[in-house]
């Protein structure tokens, strides 16, 4: 390979190492966040009589936002629940590098449903003006957020996978991200 | 039923070809769901069972329990917790492998993690079954199989995501574990009792731990005890709702570990945090698979279906039930337990409603029968993580040490299954 592609490879990895690292920053900070959130909300209810007002829907946004701030690595590392059981012979049979190709497309595409259903649902929110029941908030905050993380994720899932395709075509073994 | 069978065998086929379990359920059930009833609706259902269950405040239970178990993993407890199993359990014979069980059970009781029970078991106790001369497939049998405790014993992620798909209060599932639980703790050390005098050789005796050393094993395992008893007592006694004895259980895990040395810098935080978020957004995405794909299963019609099958089989639900463990046992040996529960148990609902199966009770028939597929061959998930902690032990080895465990499982089921009791007996009282 010649020297330009070479230090664009590099590049790219080292961008996205970077966005992994600010992505499991920003789920380490939000999951944190729900936990605190959870006990001061009990400790308030049934110490003080005082719950945290609107805690339930608050706790329930940083779900969403824990679970797609999550996703963004576990794409980009390709580390979901598989069944490993004839994965083995099926990669022999097609070669290594189409088999990963079709896994791997497979994935960014289901991804991009996800991430595509997201965003009209978060566009829909908007127009519609919803707002939560307690706290009264636009929907679109939270249903924006998650929908701009899923597009994230699937970035960071295309870009994983491409390194992870070129690594393979290149007989190099997958570089840690 | 026609488009939900052709729907099951390319899902089969997908997840064995090795795409993974959680897109492949999406597209499978988004597909399939459209070819009924069209693009645009299959869209907006998608759109909807995602954005409901990614902001469901009764599912922030699954990222607490996970975020306890990180903790209280990280808190190195396991070594306290087996030192006092060794000091209950370590005059009799086989009393390591003994004592192996009863920490795999008090750890997974605030873990919550049958991988992380069986890895970090493998870590404690091998080396000191190791040092004694213990055969490899009595050490590393028990600690594959005391892992498994880890989805019975409550808190359980497992439990909790049957909770959510069969519509069943998981606080009372989390209740009804307790029973199955014990009872399996107890068949396992029978287990432990029969390998042991069968094979003799197995197990040589121990040295038994010094008096102080007692002591600091139990002083070290009270904080745990207590934050169990809180956070089951909490939800039994209807103080708290599991979500919220979750966030009470993550808080007062990472009090533990900080008291016992741990997270005092902020990489061990963030390290255990990253943990807990990778695992849900795992977790997550196959939930969000399995949803879709009930969409499309409900449409297809093949629950009621299945309802009407069942009518003309005048199957009771004992018999369903039993119906319903076989197919169950055989995806056991490729799902693990969270596949098993969300592709199976919503095609049955409507049936197992229809024939008054207590859902409680039959919830935790399930957790057991998918807790036996984690021991058993070709992918016993456990069996593997022990292998990966234990290279020099040979895979065959741990296979062959899970049998009693197995046949102790089997005896668990049958047991829940001829005495519902087991399981309904504490929820009927906290009810």
């Amino acid at each position: 390979m010649s020297q330009a592609p070479r230090a664009t490879q590099g590049a790219v990895r080292t961008i996205l190492a970077r966005a992994i690292a600010t992505l499991e920053t920003i789920s380490c900070v939000v999951i944190f966040a729900m936990m605190v959130l959870t006990f001061v909300d009990v400790i308030g209810r049934y110490a003080f009589h005082k719950p945290i007002f609107g805690g339930t829907e608050i706790i329930a946004a940083l779900l969403a936002l824990t679970i797609f701030s999550g996703l963004g690595v576990i794409n980009a590392r390709d580390e979901h629940i598989t069944v490993e059981l004839f994965e083995g012979p099926f990669r022999r049979l097609l070669s290594p590098l189409v088999y990963e190709v079709a896994i791997q497309v497979f994935s960014v595409f289901a991804m991009t449903l996800l991430a595509v259903v997201l965003f009209e649902h978060a566009l829909e929110s908007y127009h519609q003006e919803k707002l939560t029941e307690v706290l009264e908030m636009p929907t679109y905050y939270v249903s924006g957020t998650v929908a701009v993380f899923a597009v994230i994720s699937l970035l960071s899932q295309v870009t994983g996978v491409a390194l992870k395709i070129l690594d393979l075509a290149s007989g190099r073994v997958r570089a840690d991200l | 039923m026609t488009p939900a069978l052709i729907g099951f065998a390319i899902l089969l086929a997908l997840c064995f070809f090795g795409f993974r379990v959680g897109f492949a359920t999406l597209i499978v059930g988004f597909v399939g769901f459209a070819m009924q009833r069209g693009w645009s609706p299959s869209l907006a259902m998608v759109a909807q069972q995602v954005t409901e269950d990614a902001q469901n405040y009764n599912l922030s239970v699954i990222p607490l329990f996970i975020l306890m178990g990180v903790f209280i993993y990280r808190s190195n407890i396991s070594a306290d917790l087996y030192d006092a199993a060794y000091a209950a359990l370590g005059r009799f014979k086989g009393g390591l492998a003994l004592a192996t069980v009863l920490a795999c059970g008090g750890f997974s009781a605030v873990c919550g993690s049958t991988l992380a029970t069986a890895a970090t078991m493998s870590k404690v106790a091998m080396p000191q079954m190791k040092a004694y001369n213990y055969s490899d497939k009595l050490a590393a049998g028990t600690i594959a199989a005391g892992g498994t405790l880890g989805i019975m014993i409550p808190p359980s992620v497992p439990l909790v995501i049957y909770g959510i798909i069969a519509e069943q209060d998981i606080g009372l599932l989390f209740i009804a574990g307790i029973l199955p639980g014990l009872l399996l703790v107890l068949l396992f050390l029978l287990a432990v009792a029969v390998m042991v005098r069968l094979d003799p050789d197995a197990a040589p005796e121990a040295a038994a731990l010094d008096a102080a050393r007692k002591r600091a094993a139990v002083r070290g395992t009270l904080p745990v005890l207590f934050l169990f008893v809180l956070v089951l007592g909490g939800i039994y006694g209807g103080i708290f709702t599991p979500t919220e004895a979750s966030g009470i259980g993550a808080t007062g895990a990472a009090v533990i570990a900080a008291l016992r040395g741990h997270l005092r810098r902020w990489v061990e935080w963030r390290d255990c945090l990253v943990e807990a978020a990778m695992t849900t957004a795992k977790i997550f995405i196959v939930l969000f698979g399995a949803v879709v794909f009930t969409q499309f299963i409900n449409l297809s019609g093949m629950p009621y279906d299945l309802l009407d099958a069942v009518d003309a089989w005048n199957l009771d639900g004992p018999q369903l039930v039993i119906f319903i463990c076989l197919i169950a046992l055989l995806m056991g040996m490729v799902f693990e337990s969270i596949g098993i529960i969300v592709l199976l148990v919503p095609v049955f609902l409507p049936a197992l409603y229809a024939l008054d199966v207590d859902m409680i009770w039959f919830g935790i028939i399930v957790v057991l029968v998918t807790e036996i597929g984690l021991i058993t061959p070709p992918i016993g998930m456990n069996v593997f993580v022990v292998k990966s902690v234990l290279p020099d032990v040979r895979l065959a080895d741990i296979f062959r040490g899970v049998g009693f465990y197995i046949v102790a499982l089997g005896l668990a089921l049958i047991a829940v299954y001829s005495v519902p009791g087991i399981a309904t007996f504490l929820p009927s009282i906290a009810r």
